[in-house]
């Protein structure tokens, strides 16, 4: 191309792409310059100083700080020069004269750009004699972050991440000059789903995360990339480990996903791998008791199960498994089955959605470049948090967002318009005639138009969420993320067939048509809409097998209970995310006791039942996931493991979706799920075990007069059941509805398909528990 | 010498009520304005101000009407006056907010007429509370007599003011700092580039920051023309300046002199001589940010290129003297301390630089200096400011960190023997 800009860095003749950062086009070229506050993905500030060079003006040389210099044809730099020098060496004996030399108990120390940059470009001795600036050593910023102010170096990469990137500026600088200092308001921790990033981002060992504080030097880390299975978006990670125990989790920058951050959840749900409580042998349920047992015992059982009752075996699968582990099930339920087996995935909110060759799907990168984008779906902050920073990125690059629903109120505040209760109702529909939407038609019709749609929750009937998607079709060059949330839900869709939803699971399955049921990294009894019917129909069920990590409310009701091995750093494979992006997961640590993979329980037991079968091995499976796609562009671990295909290579598919419409009538409630609950896993990882365990509904000012609540807390009453919880009032709400986030202790226990009545508390002095 | 009395003309010939619409209107108030909105035009404006040749009066002197012209194109612009007056020494100001609003004001309606605002801010230092309340008085007398508002003197032309006190900042004086303050923001400069007021201000809007005494000065331009006021002074420093004269004088005050005679001449007519006779040993010609003069130099001429000629800056035209008797690495201190208390905190070398140089200073003052101190003093304040030269260079973002070094440099290269005599006896071997 003939529009690059010329410059002379040193000497040298490089060349770069207009409107570049000096910072950044030397990078490119392999020349290094020192920075501290300069961060490739926030917007830079020339704070530090480090990064200072010389360039040459009309009036000589003068010192610039690179990072915030647009480069210029003809630009003559020097990055080495002896004044070049002394500035570096001035900034960082600056830095260091009150910086505290305790980097031999700092979790930082060896992986510390302050160390690091020191030693390159640092004066080697201190001259200041004074004493140094100290506060108090490290406070609790929130639940699971640390500040110490003493190592701060004030780069605000921190404050720049909350403001610009999460959009929750709870850290901010105060005081000024030297007693400047990074801190939270008062009363308000940095309670944000973003916080982690802070951590990896500090230059220095400033913040500090409770799940690692303490737990490792840097250089005896081992660590491997991999692909993180909490929600959809599949963010790049790299996983951390010392003496074979997982102690940290890190964003990897993909440009295309996560572009290096994480959510919060992603990033420290993984304390539970290490858990006591982890199952580590084979369990057989006795007298309504667990005993453990030979794995060798459980094959041979269910052999014979099989061998009868080869159509009565179903499959219930949860959203953590590999893509391998789900094709291992397939080809199980080839072997067994004659006619077309259902595969039943644990998601309520499972819907046809919107595929196949008449619908143009969206990859993530279509946010930046589209006109607008329209979301109607679960709440994206709390479900694909990732998915969010991501909007918000284009929102600020000037896309329009228009967002339909009180159930995304979380983008209301950067939606450029939010169609909310006066436009949805409470039963999910949209009332108004879209067409004449005066926004819809400003920013909508014949645009470029990314839709982010799904459904919000069970009781929404497919075709009002179609609706919408119809019309923008119809209006406008709409491409459509369809929002199932659900870890490796593209997954399954890649690899199985007649994929069905957990309302179908409730419908289909019963002890005349399933003699055996396996249920396999799911816990529905304990979060779902449908957790009542579920519970009995496993109490009905003649035998049931879980695969699980933990005994929880759904495996305690299983007959046999088969340890397995976690998706996060136990086990290999591969994952696909919400474009259809196929990337490694890798193993990084051993998985404890007895515990084997999915698909390596599946191949021993197929083995054992005299069952053919044509794989063997991982990458037997991991070839047969793929079949059919074009081998240069297949994502089979060969393939993956090339340098230029790290990021995961997209291959659109087309699901095979059966499930059936739901005909519930409009309730007072409806559910959802907060980014924090208490599943199994969150229960047993200390450092966010507690973030999810508020038990709190949502209620509008009109449910609060109507139902006469009158202390901080209400009681839900259902027969016998009655639970107090806190209200918390949200007028996004419509009037006559009322929210509960399911995936939070005892809310569960409500038969969702009956009226569940409000009361004012009944307790004087509730106990607030957590 | 003699005063010249434009810009405070009015406030002495009426001690009593000069801030009050009633006494400024008395006296031909506001006529320069009506006529200048009913029967001038933006560009005649301009002329005359580019006529003028006056100078920016915040302490830059940069030409006011090549200002004016740089403004970018945009449907909102807005002026901005820089009342935060907060150099040390400085108090000039002070007495055009607190005794002549009005003039100001007006001098705000025909700059807005001529750069085609419709949006004007007036940001008072926190510490200014009666300025402020005689200001805020004086815009609310405008808007009662439709001076400000729609329609002003019955034209076409709209025009608001907004009266915004800070919060104790120094810092904000520098202008994007002062934006930033304005919008609600920490008062931290901003970076330039590529924030140029002119281009991307306030509320990233083009926006014109000008100092009261220059905005001040406009309707007295207008009425008597640019070229009569370009007669005052001297070329290149044109027209009246009022000096904040402080220190040991016999009468600090106020002045407002053409610019163009002697600091000397001024200190022994309108400042009555140095007190008790004494000799100037050293004294700072434009506040506290500008390179000290020896008591030889004071025959230097008080405009702003000749002052920079000798490696120093007219600045806010503060005048501090210091007489024989002044302890200078005391003086220095002080003047440190204040830099190193008022730095924002944004950028490394000013945060940790300036209060290192004040525990430096510090020590050596109250006599507990190291010989490798004086080293140590001129290689911090080169990591500060590269070169110890002047107009200084910087590695930081604003020339807050380079003015804590001025003093300094001032004390090493004039009055060296007064540091090392305050370093304890050397060990002999």
């Amino acid at each position: 191309m003939s529009d690059k800009v010329h410059l002379n860095v040193n000497g040298l003749d490089i060349q770069s792409d207009p409107k570049k950062l000096l910072i950044e086009a030397c990078e490119d070229s392999g020349i290094h310059i020192p920075r501290f506050c300069w961060h490739k993905r926030l917007d830079p500030v020339g704070m530090c100083r480090m990064c200072l060079v010389e360039i040459e003006t009309p009036r000589g040389k003068m010192l610039v700080p690179s990072c915030t210099t647009e480069i210029t044809d003809e630009m003559v730099v020097d990055t080495e020069s002896d004044v070049v020098k002394k500035a570096q060496e001035g900034v960082l004996e600056f830095l260091l004269i009150n910086h505290p030399l305790d980097c031999p108990i700092c979790d930082k120390a060896g992986e510390c750009p302050l160390q690091d940059q020191t030693m390159a470009y640092g004066p080697g001795e201190s001259r200041f004699v004074e004493e140094k600036r100290h506060f108090e050593k490290p406070i609790n910023i929130s639940e699971i972050i640390l500040l110490d102010r003493e190592r701060c170096i004030l780069c605000a990469r921190c404050t720049r991440f909350s403001d610009e990137i999460s959009g929750d500026p709870l850290i901010e600088f105060i005081q000024r000059g030297n007693k400047t200092e990074v801190n939270t308001f008062p009363n308000e921790p940095f309670r944000s789903y973003f916080s982690g990033n802070t951590v990896q981002i500090c230059p220095v060992g400033a913040l500090t995360s409770t799940s690692y504080r303490f737990k490792a030097r840097p250089w005896d880390l081992k660590s491997t990339r991999s692909t993180c299975n909490g929600c959809t978006m599949g963010c790049s990670i790299e996983l951390n480990s010392s003496q074979n125990k997982m102690l940290r989790i890190l964003g990897v920058d993909n440009d295309s996903v996560n572009q290096g951050w994480m959510c919060d959840k992603g990033r420290y749900n993984f304390e539970y791998l290490n858990s006591e409580k982890r199952l580590k042998v084979p369990l057989k349920s006795v007298d309504n008791n667990f005993e453990e047992t030979e794995i060798q015992d459980i094959y041979s059982e269910l052999s014979e199960i099989i061998k009868d009752k080869k159509n009565k075996v179903k499959f219930f699968l949860g959203s953590n498994l590999t893509n391998e582990d789900y094709i291992a099930f397939r080809e199980f339920s080839k072997s067994i089955s004659d006619n077309k087996q259902s595969f039943y995935i644990n998601d309520d909110l499972l819907y046809q959605g919107h595929f196949g060759k008449d619908n143009e799907l969206a990859k993530i990168d279509d946010l930046n470049s589209s006109d607008a984008i329209v979301v109607w779906a679960e709440d994206l902050k709390e479900k694909l948090p990732v998915l969010y920073l991501r909007v918000r990125q284009a929102v600020k690059k000037g896309v329009k967002l228009i967002v339909f629903g009180h159930t995304n109120e979380t983008l209301s505040d950067i939606a450029d318009v939010f169609y909310g209760k006066e436009t949805v109702s409470e039963n999910f529909e949209i009332i108004k005639d879209v067409s004449k939407l005066e926004e819809i038609n400003n920013y909508v019709i014949d645009k470029n138009v990314t839709a982010i749609i799904g459904k919000s929750t069970p009781q929404q009937s497919d075709a009002s969420v179609s609706e919408l998607f119809e019309f923008l079709k119809a209006n406008a060059n709409t491409k459509i993320l369809n929002a199932y949330t659900k870890g490796n839900t593209y997954g399954a869709f890649q690899t199985l067939e007649n994929i069905k939803g957990t309302k179908d699971f409730v419908d289909d399955i019963s002890s005349e048509n399933t003699e055996l049921l396996f249920i396999v990294g799911a816990d529905p009894v304990g979060r779902s809409f449908y957790s009542n019917e579920i519970t009995s129909m496993l109490q009905n069920l003649n035998t049931v097998v879980s695969l699980d990590l933990f005994i929880h409310e759904t495996s305690e009701l299983s007959d046999y209970v088969i340890p397995i091995s976690s998706t996060l750093g136990e086990k290999d494979g591969t994952f696909t995310n919400i474009e259809f992006r196929t990337s490694r997961i890798d193993k990084l640590v051993p998985s404890p006791g007895q515990t084997v993979s999915d698909w390596e329980f599946i191949t021993s037991l197929m083995n054992f039942a005299g069952l053919s079968n044509n794989f063997n091995s991982l990458e037997d499976l991991n070839n047969k996931a793929f079949e059919g796609i074009e081998a240069s562009s297949s994502p089979v671990f060969d393939n993956l493991d090339k340098p230029s295909n790290v990021d995961g290579i997209i291959n659109i598919d087309t699901p095979t979706i059966n499930t059936s419409e739901n005909n519930l009538s409009k309730r007072l409630f409806y559910i959802g799920e907060k980014l924090y609950g208490d599943s199994v896993t969150e229960r047993h990882s200390e450092s966010i075990s507690l973030l999810g365990s508020k038990k709190f509904i949502e209620v509008s000012q009109n449910i609060v007069d109507k139902f006469k609540l009158t202390s901080e807390k209400c009681s839900m009453v259902q027969g016998e059941l009655e639970v107090t919880v806190s209200y918390k009032v949200n007028n996004k709400l419509p009037d006559d509805l009322i929210y509960i986030p399911i995936n939070r202790r005892e809310l569960n226990k409500f038969d969702f398909s009956k009226e569940i009545t409000v009361l004012p508390s009944r307790v004087k002095e509730a106990l607030n528990v957590n | 010498m003699k005063e010249t009395i434009l810009l405070t003309k009015h406030m002495r010939d009426n001690p009593e009520d000069s801030h009050l619409i009633e006494s400024y209107e008395k006296n031909n108030g506001y006529e320069t304005a009506r006529n200048t909105l009913l029967s001038s035009s933006p560009e005649n404006i301009l002329e005359e101000i580019k006529s003028s040749n006056i100078r920016g009066r915040g302490g830059a002197g940069f030409p006011t009407g090549v200002k004016w012209g740089f403004l970018a194109e945009d449907e909102d612009r807005y002026l901005v006056i820089n009342a935060d007056e907060s150099e040390p020494g400085t108090f000039k100001d002070r007495i055009l907010l607190e005794r002549d609003p009005h003039q100001l004001i007006e001098g705000i309606i025909i700059t807005c007429f001529s750069a085609n605002i419709k949006e004007a801010f007036i940001y008072i230092r926190g510490e200014y509370a009666k300025p402020a309340r005689r200001v805020q008085q004086a815009v609310e007398q405008a808007y009662e007599k439709g001076y400000l508002g729609k329609n002003i003197f019955g034209s076409e032309i709209d025009l608001d003011i907004v009266v915004h006190l800070g919060a104790g900042a120094y810092i904000c004086g520098e202008e994007t700092a002062l934006l930033n303050s304005l919008e609600g923001r920490r008062g931290e400069p901003r970076l330039k580039p590529p924030y140029f007021p002119a281009v991307k201000g306030l509320y990233m809007k083009p926006t014109l920051v000008n100092n009261v005494e220059t905005i001040s000065s406009v309707p007295w331009i207008i009425e008597h023309g640019g070229e009569e006021y370009n007669k005052l002074g001297v070329e290149g420093s044109t027209g009246t300046r009022i000096f904040s004269l402080s220190g040991h004088v016999n009468n600090p005050g106020n002045y407002e002199i053409e610019m163009g005679s002697s600091f000397g001449e001024f200190v022994d007519t309108l400042g009555g001589g140095i007190k008790n006779n004494k000799k100037v040993k050293a004294y700072i010609p434009g506040g506290a940010s500008a390179p000290w003069f020896r008591g030889d130099q004071l025959d230097i001429k008080m405009t702003i290129d000749d002052v920079a000629n000798n490696n120093s800056m007219l600045g806010s035209g503060a005048v501090v003297m210091m007489d024989e008797d002044t302890n200078l690495v005391s003086a220095a201190k002080s003047i440190v301390s204040f830099f190193a208390h008022e730095s924002c905190g944004q950028c490394t070398p000013c945060r940790e630089g300036t209060t290192w140089l004040e525990m430096i200073l510090d020590r050596i003052a109250s006599g507990r200096g190291r010989t490798s101190d004086i080293n140590l003093l001129l290689d911090v304040c080169d990591n500060i400011s590269p070169g110890l030269s002047w107009p200084p260079k910087m590695t930081t973002i604003c020339p807050l960190g380079p003015s804590a070094v001025s003093p300094i440099t001032s004390l090493m290269n004039d009055f060296r023997d007064e540091v090392e005599n305050l370093i304890p006896t050397k060990v002999l071997l």
